[in-house]
């Protein structure tokens, strides 16, 4: 009996003594210890194999991160209002009640062996946020004692921001941190969201903004952007959203009946108009391309169709036929140009080949009185 | 009044001397007689070229940022300058097969006998400054398959030991494929290559009207063994009016070539993009690179890529010496004929593997 609890002591020593070894390791290259802080810096008056309780994580952290004469020393210009933001946060104000499966800062940066945001191993460098907060706002279990459900970190997977972040490696793709906020995160509010959206979407929320819709929506409750786009899982708009039929987005309130289903029509057929105009000039300079024929001119207007295009998507946002209409019939008008490039260099091709059979035509011709000059002269003895 | 005019040019420009020399000057007339006249269709394209060089000089500049713009200029903007450039594409590849086609029927013909031995050189060199001016051309429309294939074709050189790295530095002006590259090339393209070409040019057509056509070995043997003197035509107006046939023959091809397969110009260069898939020099160089693939890393301890420069140097070497190393010995003449055979389908079926592998097709 006695030798299995000198045993026992001795396993949980050595163990005790192992997980004190790595986190030092950890913290000997990480960004406090390249700093200069030590294990007392943090554990001091403490066992340093004990960590500290989670509801007292966050005020330790602050002693160093929310005293700007003391940060200034390591980053002249490093933020010190972490803490206060915590505090204002869904998960600060659940920590101050005691709740303690809520984050704080070593949930998501880690205790030790942190390294800066900018460096891509750390667990809150943007390409790594969703997999962070999905440890816990992933967990069905978790997040079901809070009344929560856990598909954000998914739907925001299959979202357009995704793929811009983790595909495309655009850093400046927003993830969950970029609309939550990061220390202060909370959802935002009804009235927030075009506040959030337009961080990235300037236009389409002025556009939004000047148009009859906001009153409406905010009338109604409606959460602005959200009420079409959805919030987490965003996906690629389609010019097939913008219809009183079917599936389309607006058809879920419009239909004949309601006001604005003109507006609908008549924007759903310019954005169906000028995509149609488009492909049909991108085939025709394409068949010119394939022939040989240089349509330079003729791309640059396609270029200028594509982007009257973009503009007039993101116009649809005026709720409004008129600046939409104008949009539109520039594109078209570019896209016409574009088109008429690449006929006129079919027809310069037509005119080409046609030119050069005809002299070939006289070339042959020429070919065939002097193979008839050749045979008249007097042959050789 | 005409005859007036013909009597005060000729005390003037006195060409009738000429003329009655032309006349009576004849050309050997037999089954192989129409090998005769590669050459003369090579000259042609060298006319061509210089021609249509002349006028792509009018609008072309020579720079990295201007380069590609300007050859757009000319296909899009300038009057015929899609046919300027398409002839002048299309004449250099004709040139380089009309060239490498009368190598191949002198050597066949066994026309390199004494005493026509400077005239094989002359012929060779000028092959050789074809295969540069090809070379140096590839380069100036300054697009993206032309760039890395010269940046493959000159990292070759890299192989010669001690001198390597300065061969490439001279052959690019700088450490990489720049924009003194392409200056450096437009330099060699429009100004030291024609200069040398043309005195050879010169010097070859001397030597050919100063020998006269070459009469194969077994035309000559025949006719002797038949007691008979061999067949030939006037060169004035006969000979001339049969180069002038095969002239045509090369115009009509060349109009066709650029009707119905204009020479494009691909995508502009980009030094900072990776290497599209498909980078392969020129048709006349596909055997070289693709005989380079099946080099090993060493042979002997040696680079294997040196290996194959030493090589491809040495066959140079052996082709331009090859009248002084048969001499009058007819069996090593016979040899030479079964070398060449050999030759030629090493290079066709390099060449032919080399196209079977997808590329980017014309520049």
């Amino acid at each position: 009996m006695l030798s299995g609890i000198v045993v026992l002591c001795s396993v949980a020593a050595m163990s005790a003594q192992t997980s004190r070894q790595a986190a030092e390791d950890a913290v000997r290259s990480d960004v406090h210890g390249s700093s200069g802080i030590t294990c007392a810096d943090c554990h001091a008056g403490q066992r340093t194999e004990t960590a500290p309780p989670r509801t007292d994580v966050a005020r330790l952290c602050a002693r160093c991160h929310s005293d700007p004469a003391y940060m200034r020393r390591f980053d002249p210009q490093v933020r010190v209002d972490q803490f206060a933001q915590y505090l204002t946060s869904v998960h600060g104000e659940q920590m101050r009640k005691g709740e303690t499966r809520v984050a704080t800062c070593s949930d998501c940066h880690g205790a030790h062996g942190i390294t800066r945001v900018r460096d891509s191993r750390s667990p809150v460098a943007p390409a790594n946020v969703a997999q962070t907060c999905a440890r816990c706002h992933g967990d069905a279990k978790r997040m079901g004692a809070f009344g929560r459900n856990e598909t954000p970190v998914a739907d925001w997977s299959a979202s357009v921001h995704a793929t811009a972040l983790l595909k495309r490696g655009d850093a400046s793709a927003p993830t969950c941190s970029t609309c939550h906020g990061s220390h202060g995160a909370r959802p935002p509010g009804v009235t927030e969201i075009a506040n959030v959206c337009s961080q990235c979407h300037v236009r389409e929320a002025d556009l939004f903004r000047a148009s009859p819709k906001k009153s409406i929506f905010e009338s109604i409750g409606q959460a602005e952007c959200l009420v079409c786009h959805g919030n987490h899982k965003i996906e690629r708009p389609s010019d097939a959203w913008i219809s009183i039929k079917g599936d389309a987005v607006c058809a879920v309130c419009h239909d004949e009946q309601v006001k604005g289903a003109s507006t609908i029509i008549a924007v759903h057929q310019g954005l169906e108009g000028l995509s149609n105009a488009v492909a049909s000039a991108d085939r025709t300079l394409t068949r010119a391309e394939r022939a040989g024929m240089l349509v330079e001119d003729g791309r640059f207007s396609l270029r200028e169709a594509r982007d009257h295009l973009i503009d007039a998507r993101v116009t649809v946002h005026a709720f409004a036929e008129a600046p939409f209409t104008a949009v539109v019939s520039e594109g078209v008008a570019a896209a016409k140009r574009a088109e008429q490039t690449g006929d006129q260099a079919l027809r310069e091709l037509q005119y080409r080949r046609r030119g050069l059979t005809i002299a070939l035509v006289v070339i042959v011709g020429f070919l065939a009185a002097l193979w008839l000059k050749i045979r008249s002269l007097p042959t050789p003895d | 009044m005409s005859a007036r005019l013909r009597a005060w040019v000729e005390a003037r420009v006195p060409m009738q001397a000429l003329i009655d020399a032309m006349r009576h000057k004849t050309v050997p007339l037999h089954r192989y007689s129409l090998w005769y006249y590669f050459g003369g269709m090579t000259l042609f394209l060298f006319g061509i070229q210089v021609g249509t060089g002349a006028l792509l000089l009018l609008y072309y500049r020579p720079s990295a940022s201007e380069a590609y713009e300007s050859v757009q200029f000319i296909m899009a903007r300038v009057p015929f300058g899609w046919l300027v450039r398409s002839i002048h594409a299309w004449a250099a590849n004709l040139m380089v097969g009309c060239a490498l086609l009368h190598l191949v029927s002198v050597v066949f013909l066994q026309a390199y006998r004494p005493p026509r031995e400077i005239t094989w050189v002359s012929g060779v060199l000028l092959l050789t400054l074809t295969l540069a001016f090809g070379f140096s051309g590839y380069l100036l429309p300054w697009n993206e398959l032309a760039f890395f294939a010269t940046r493959v074709g000159t990292d070759l050189a890299e192989a010669v030991p001690a001198a390597g790295d300065f061969i490439v530095r001279f052959m690019r002006g700088g450490d990489d494929v720049t924009g003194a590259t392409l200056t450096r090339m437009f330099g060699v393209h429009v100004a030291i290559l024609p200069a040398i070409t043309t005195v050879l040019v010169a010097l070859h057509l001397l030597l050919v009207q100063a020998h006269g056509m070459s009469l194969p070995p077994s035309i000559e043997r025949m006719a002797r063994e038949q007691g008979r003197r061999v067949r030939s035509i006037p060169f004035l107006p006969h000979f001339v009016l049969r180069d002038l046939f095969a002239w045509t023959i090369v115009l009509a091809l060349l109009a066709a070539l650029s009707a119905f397969y204009p020479w494009q110009l691909g995508t502009k260069a980009d030094p900072f993009a990776p290497a599209p898939a498909g980078i392969r020099p020129e048709w006349y160089f596909l055997w070289m690179f693709e005989s380079l693939k099946y080099m090993p890393a060493t042979i002997a301890g040696i680079s294997g890529e040196l290996v194959a420069l030493i090589g491809f140097v040495l066959c140079g070497i052996l082709v331009l010496l090859l009248p002084f190393l048969v001499g009058h010995r007819e069996h090593a003449r016979r040899r030479v004929r079964w070398v060449a055979m050999f030759v030629i389908a090493f290079v066709a079926v390099m060449t032919m593997i080399a196209l079977r592998i997808p590329g980017e097709g014309q520049p």
